[in-house]
């Protein structure tokens, strides 16, 4: 084991080719936001609803002349009305469905008068119809809150104490909790606080949200308001006193200049960074530099090459890359650049030519199209089977397995969503599949988990107790829609002479077929950026990241109180549920489909070359990868990198031999046994691994090879061939090695461009024949070797080896390496391809895993709290 | 209405069982199967026939003391084939602590209790009629009792399902869609893996229209997803209707049947029913889809698929917000807008309300307006069992032939009065073959247990409704 820990840490941070996002000065607390207005129009009769959530809900103002802009506040300084066009639908649904609500507001009264009381805030219909009304009663906060167990005018109300309205700028917040819990905050502080009991299944789908005067137009409240927001959810004291601390005027859209400079940075890393990386660096790279120039980097790209500059900021028409580009002589012997990339270039010239980044990594931009759409995830076979077992305590392993399509192979893992498609087989299996679950489980058992109730009418507890069990089986609160349609299974039932158990059953069946146990739904409109996702959606990214199963009773429990918009929670969890052994499991998921070890499987070496190839030896090879990497990152708890070269590995006896291993323990059993290989150099680490290697196929290929090593491990790119190039290998012959064919190859004027990026990573691995037999001599009596050298991509050397444990030992302490990996793991626990706009994200989740140690443990943590998990990408709603 | 009526002469003749022959594919349809065929060699040219027909929330007493001239007024064209009863008193169904709405509903057609939330306190009327003419089962191929109806409310099955095994447990599935009850009349259902347990099969079918509810949801326009995933969403939609077809669509149709009526587009199924609170619809989206109901359950009759069975036009304590310009005989009846009239949303706003707030000594316009439509609609389906398609052997027609009982929950709709809410239920009855008076309204001054136990016996059955302890009274004014 070679510790280079310390060492990689520092080279971590020196070396990564993003800059980390620059940290807001002050955060205000928004997970839950459904609405939120900061006033900042500077004229005009529109409010604009700046959440980013949903659809807007823009106010209008009826009488521009009544109100006034001052300092980014509106002022009302006499009766107006502003209010939503709309029914504040997606208030009203969110909030019916989670029982649970935030009123914040920063506002200064105009007076210590008005009253009636004076509406502030307001989803009503008339002056004794509402769901909600913030409002001022001369000297203090008045709040109405219709539920289940209040009136529909919102009485009793929750009253701020007497006297506790002043007229100076207050932090005003009322929160409702699912428990029915009310509390009033002043400027951060609890001044009040009662009960709503019930729900709120009785607001009103149809009432508007109107500010500072009543839907009748007679109830009008003068002052200024400098933001209101409106949540799905009890802030918790911490969030209250978090939002007062960050004053009134947080979370504002930055300032126009900034906004030109985002605009420049955007151009770059949009449309020149992806077709520099797609269309010039081939040949134009540190490693290459054709023509002496280098584009990959933004010091050597200013400079130019052997014609001197190639660009001149802000003169397209004085740039020598754009005459070579826009006339179509470059990229020499590749398709020119499209009339949209053209258009592009000539405008980030004509701009300025701003390079906000040191280095033009290509691997971030390998990613585009399907990649970079917002998919929702369907649960793979696994996910499924876990998903039930944790859900309703059947295991369906057999069966899914059986029935259930396999998911297939997408960008390097089974679980991109883009490719989780759907079939008629899988309508019918999860239909057949549910209907087997059901009969295997205690359905009053279950039942009885969530009401003692077993009663099938829906005006008694019926649809309680479907609210309460959809909750559990569809990992969030179901709307009343959903408790409707469910709970009018029972009704179905009850009239075909059912009862209570078949009822439950068949609502049982229904969930587990619906589309929020078989996929993972969140919710996906806004402005095309992202937005922080709830604390439901939240569990489950966590869950299904760390454990490729559902949120426990625990982790739901906490979302349900809140507790997950609290950093420090999320990360408790994240601690607790390392400590799940389905967290090795789903690790182990992670190695199996990163290094698609099932593919050993399916294989069938040429049998008179590999007489000793069966397929239990096959398996024995998958068996000795995934309990290598159990011991390294579990085991060992060692940074991931180790997995290229901790000198141990596990092996059945027939394995053992084949690596050429004195095999231990009893010869019969075919049990896996550890064996140090400390003085065994030829072998330790992944790559020296049979279920790795026969990756070359029969006759061990280079390119194959080099190829894993590029793509997997360094996150190089490369263009494909040229149509007319027979890829399939030469064998080899007397006197001619697969390294005499590689370099060949390399040394041919058009392969070698690419060739020599991958090839010689191969070199290393000769001695292993094509099902990982070590020789020295191959069968035409060649002599083998495992020199060799490798050149990082980005970087314009090579760097040379002379055996293949120094090989291993080069890419473990490979930044680029480790960087790769940090890819791959966010790869998968996010289930897509990363695309450019995560690579800032990507580097600062690697630099927070690195300096935590580096293991798989850190990196995972790392994930869960950095924005790809707390926020979710979003499409732009028309 | 838009909507082309159906009628027998749409239908090949034959379809009716004695022909088995005229039946081109096999009707593998539920209970029939196990039917027995000891009846395929009846002879009695005039089949004997009961059904229920059940209308929701009832007319109160004092409007139906106006006989014809008030809200009784559609069923005037068709009086002379009817037995009126007022006077009828279900007070032995009241059950402490349960909603009069759904004691009323269940005691309707059985004059018993309900036994618990999902059952009867016993047979309905054209059960006890079927076991004791039909011993042996039904003919083979028929079906052997047929419950539909129009309703939204649900939450227990004594407000919508009117038809009883002597155990209290339903005589039939409900079939609230004119799809299903067509299908159920006309069609073969094909059966998932050749399960035997066809009941299980439409329940399957239930909880997938369930399914098929939550994916639609996904691909509509409040979806919360972006447009990839909601198109993954179709795409899997797409995936269930080819399975629901390959499942579970009907394989054929009896021979000569009506064209496959189109899909409805009114709320079932738990949507129907949020939670009480009530749902908006239309005068005309209500009376389209009971009239097509209507149509297929009369043509069931007429085809001689089935004689026996119960038929609701909404439920017991209905919920509904209804719109719409109500005409009758040409003239304006009522401008329907329950929630604009309450001035309320949700259930108070709900034509409910008008029951609760009756009062004998003021208009009551607005109850006296869905009373009156009530009764045309029941009279709209009774007319079709009395047109030259529906003339029998005896030249009479199926509605003179018939049982016809119909009747509702309350005789006024306020809760504050047991008594009183279940007292003088409005009850009606067709001749039965010449065994009951018709023509005439009749104030009975009867339980319901008596009146239909009554029945019974004129319809020469052995088996009593009620229990067996206690004093019987023959009402025998209703009988000719």
């Amino acid at each position: 084991m070679r510790h280079l820990v310390q060492f990689r840490i520092l080279l971590t941070l020196a070396s990564l080719a993003f800059v980390a996002p620059v940290a807001l000065a002050v955060e205000r607390v928004e997970r839950g936001l459904l609405v939120r207005y900061d006033f900042s129009e500077d004229d005009g009769q529109t409010i604009a609803d700046r959440s980013n959530v949903g659809k807007p809900l823009n106010l209008v103002i009826d009488r521009s002349s009544r109100v006034r802009r001052s300092g980014g506040a509106l002022v009302v300084e006499s009766s107006s009305s502003i209010a939503s066009t709309q029914p504040a639908t997606k208030i009203i649904a969110a909030v019916k469905k989670s029982n649970a609500i935030s009123v914040e507001a920063w506002l200064k009264p105009a007076n210590r008068s008005q009253s009636g009381p004076a509406r502030i805030v307001s989803i009503s219909s008339n002056t004794s119809n509402r769901n909600l009304t913030l409002g001022q009663d001369k000297d203090f906060y008045d709040v109405r809150l219709r539920a289940t167990g209040s009136d529909h005018n919102g009485l009793p109300s929750t009253s701020s104490p007497k006297r506790s309205l002043q007229t100076k700028l207050t932090h005003v917040v009322f929160t409702r909790d699912a428990g029915g819990k009310t509390t009033v905050y002043l400027d951060g502080k609890r001044v009040a606080g009662k009960t709503v009991k019930g729900n709120f299944r009785n607001w009103d789908d149809r009432q508007r949200l109107f500010l500072a005067n009543e839907a009748t137009k007679d109830r009008p409240w003068l002052g200024e308001l400098h933001l209101v927001a409106l949540y799905d959810r009890a802030l918790s004291d911490k969030d209250v006193r978090q939002n007062f601390a960050a004053g009134s005027r947080a979370g504002r859209a930055p300032p126009s200049a900034d906004n030109v400079v985002k605009a420049d940075t955007l151009l770059f890393d949009r449309h020149v960074a992806p077709l520099f990386a797609k269309h010039c660096l081939e040949c134009h790279d540190a490693a290459i530099k054709k023509g002496e120039l280098d584009l990959s980097h933004k010091t050597s790209a200013v400079a130019g090459g052997e014609s001197g500059k190639v660009v001149v900021p802000g003169k397209a028409s004085q740039s020598l890359l754009w005459e070579l580009v826009s006339s179509d002589d470059m990229p020499k012997d590749r398709p020119p650049l499209s009339p949209e990339e053209k258009d592009s270039l000539r405008t980030w010239i004509d701009s300025g030519a701003a390079w906000p980044v040191e280095a033009i990594d290509p691997a971030v931009y390998l990613n585009e199209g399907h990649a970079g759409e917002v998919w929702l995830q369907r649960l793979t076979v696994s996910e499924y089977i876990a998903t039930v077992r944790s859900a309703v305590g059947v295991d369906i392993a057999n069966e899914a397995r059986q029935i259930l399509p396999p998911d297939l192979r997408a960008d390097g893992f089974n679980n991109t969503a883009y490719n989780l498609n759907i079939d008629l087989k899988h309508v019918e299996a999860y239909n057949k599949l549910a209907e087997i679950i059901v009969s295997r489980m205690d359905i009053l058992e279950f039942a009885g988990r969530f009401s003692k109730s077993r009663k099938l009418s829906t005006d008694d507890t019926m649809r309680d107790h479907v609210a309460a069990m959809g909750k559990w089986l569809l990992r969030g609160p179901l709307d009343s829609n959903e408790i409707n349609k469910y709970s009018g299974i029972a009704t179905t039932v009850a009239s075909a002479g059912g009862d209570f158990k078949e009822a439950i059953g068949y609502i049982v069946q229904a969930m587990l077929q619906s589309p929020r146990f078989v996929y993972r739904i969140e919710y996906q409109h806004g402005d095309g950026t992202s937005r922080l996702v709830d604390d439901y959606e939240l569990a489950s990214r966590m869950s299904y990241i760390l454990w490729g199963a559902p949120p426990d009773e625990d982790l739901l429990r906490a979302a349900e109180r809140g507790e997950l918009t609290d950093r420090n929670v999320v990360e408790a969890q994240v601690k607790r549920m390392l400590k799940d052994p389905r967290t090795i499991e789903r690790s182990e998921e992670f190695v199996s489909q990163w290094l698609n070890l099932g593919r050993l499987a399916n294989l069938r070496p040429n049998a008179k070359k590999f007489p000793n190839w069966n397929a239990q030896l096959a398996a024995d090879m998958q068996q000795e990868t995934l309990a290598y990497f159990k011991e390294v990152v579990w085991t060992r708890n060692r940074p991931l990198s180790d997995l290229l070269n901790t000198q141990v590995t596990f092996a059945t006896p027939p394995l053992a031999r084949h690596y050429g291993l004195k095999p231990t323990g009893n010869n019969t059993d075919n049990k896996i046994a550890r064996y140090d290989l400390t003085k065994v150099p030829s072998r330790g680490g992944l790559l020296t691994q049979a279920s790795v290697l026969t990756i070359g196929g029969d006759e061990a290929s280079m390119v194959a090879r080099g190829l894993f090593v590029l793509n997997d491990l360094l996150r190089g790119t490369i263009n494909a061939p040229p149509p007319c190039v027979n890829t399939v290998p030469p064998p080899t012959k007397t006197g001619l090695t697969q390294r005499g064919i590689a370099e060949s190859r390399i040394a041919d004027n058009k392969c070698g461009v690419c060739h020599t990026r991958f090839e010689p990573l191969a070199f290393g691995l000769e001695k292993f024949d094509g099902i990982g037999a070590y020789h020295d001599k191959d069968e035409h009596g060649n002599t083998l070797r495992d020199d060799g050298e490798v050149l990082f991509p980005g970087t314009a050397k090579p760097v040379a080896y002379q055996t293949s444990n120094e090989l291993m030992d080069l890419l473990a302490t490979s930044e680029r390496v480790q960087q790769s990996l940090t890819w791959k793991v966010t790869q998968f626990a996010l289930g897509r391809p990363l695309v450019a706009a995560d690579a800032a994200t990507v580097a600062k989740i690697h630099q927070t895993a690195q300096q935590a140690g580096g293991t798989y443990s850190d990196l995972i943590t790392a994930i869960v709290m950095s924005d790809l998990v707390q926020r979710a990408r979003t499409e732009a709603t028309e | 209405m838009h909507r082309k009526r159906i009628d027998r002469r749409t239908m090949l003749k034959g379809v009716a069982v004695k022909g088995a022959g005229a039946v081109t594919i096999g009707l593998p349809l539920l209970e029939e199967m196990t039917a027995s065929s000891a009846m395929a060699a009846e002879q009695a040219d005039v089949p004997v026939r009961a059904f229920n027909v059940f209308f929701g929330l009832g007319i109160p007493a004092p409007l139906q003391k106006e006989g014809f001239d008030g809200v009784l007024e559609p069923l005037k064209p068709l009086s002379k084939k009817l037995l009126i009863m007022r006077g009828v008193d279900q007070l032995r169904a009241d059950e402490k602590g349960i909603n009069a709405h759904y004691d009323g509903a269940t005691a309707a057609f059985t004059a018993e209790p309900p036994d618990g939330e999902a059952k009867a306190g016993g047979a309905s009327i054209d059960q006890v009629i079927r076991r004791n003419h039909y011993r042996d089962g039904m003919p083979a191929g028929m079906v052997p009792t047929l419950v539909a109806g129009t309703f939204f409310r649900r939450s227990r099955i004594g407000r919508y399902v009117h038809s009883y095994n002597a155990d209290g447990t339903v005589a039939a599935t409900m079939q609230e869609k004119p799809r299903d009850l067509f299908e159920r009349v006309f069609g073969t259902i094909g059966a998932v893996d050749e399960d035997p347990d066809k009941r299980r099969a439409r329940l399957k079918r239930s909880v997938l229209d369930t399914v098929v509810d939550q994916y639609k949801f996904y691909t509509g326009a409040n979806s919360p997803l972006g447009s990839t995933s909601k198109a993954r969403i179709a795409e899997h939609l797409d995936r269930i209707r080819e399975f629901e077809q390959r499942a579970y669509a009907m394989k054929g149709k009896v021979a000569g049947a009506p064209p496959l009526p189109p899909r409805s587009q009114l709320l079932h199924g738990g949507s129907a029913d949020p939670g009480g609170e009530g749902i908006d619809i239309t005068l005309q989206e209500l009376s389209s889809e009971w009239r097509l109901m209507a149509d297929l359950y009369a043509l069931a009759i007429q085809t001689d698929r089935t004689r026996f069975g119960a038929l609701t036009f909404l439920a017991a304590g209905e919920r509904i917000r209804l719109k719409g310009d109500y005409e009758y005989d040409g003239r304006t009846v009522f401008q329907f807008d329950d929630e604009g009239q309450h001035k309320k949303s949700g259930s108070a706003g709900c034509s409910h309300e008008w029951w609760h707030q009756f009062n004998e000594n003021k208009k009551n316009e607005a109850l006296r307006a869905h009373a009156h439509l009530k009764m045309r609609e029941i009279a709209y389906f009774l007319s079709r069992l009395d047109t030259e398609d529906s003339v029998d052997a005896n030249g009479k027609t199926i509605l003179e032939n018939s049982l016809i009982t119909i009747s509702t929950e309350s005789g006024d709709g306020r809760h504050n009065d047991v008594k009183r809410e279940l007292s003088g239920v409005f009850h009606a009855i067709s001749g039965a073959g010449g065994r009951f008076k018709t023509g005439r309204i009749l104030d009975v001054g009867a339980e319901g247990v008596d009146v239909y136990n009554t029945m019974l016996t004129a319809m020469g059955c052995n088996d009593r409704l009620g229990p067996q302890k206690r004093d019987a009274r023959a009402v025998d004014a209703i009988r000719a």
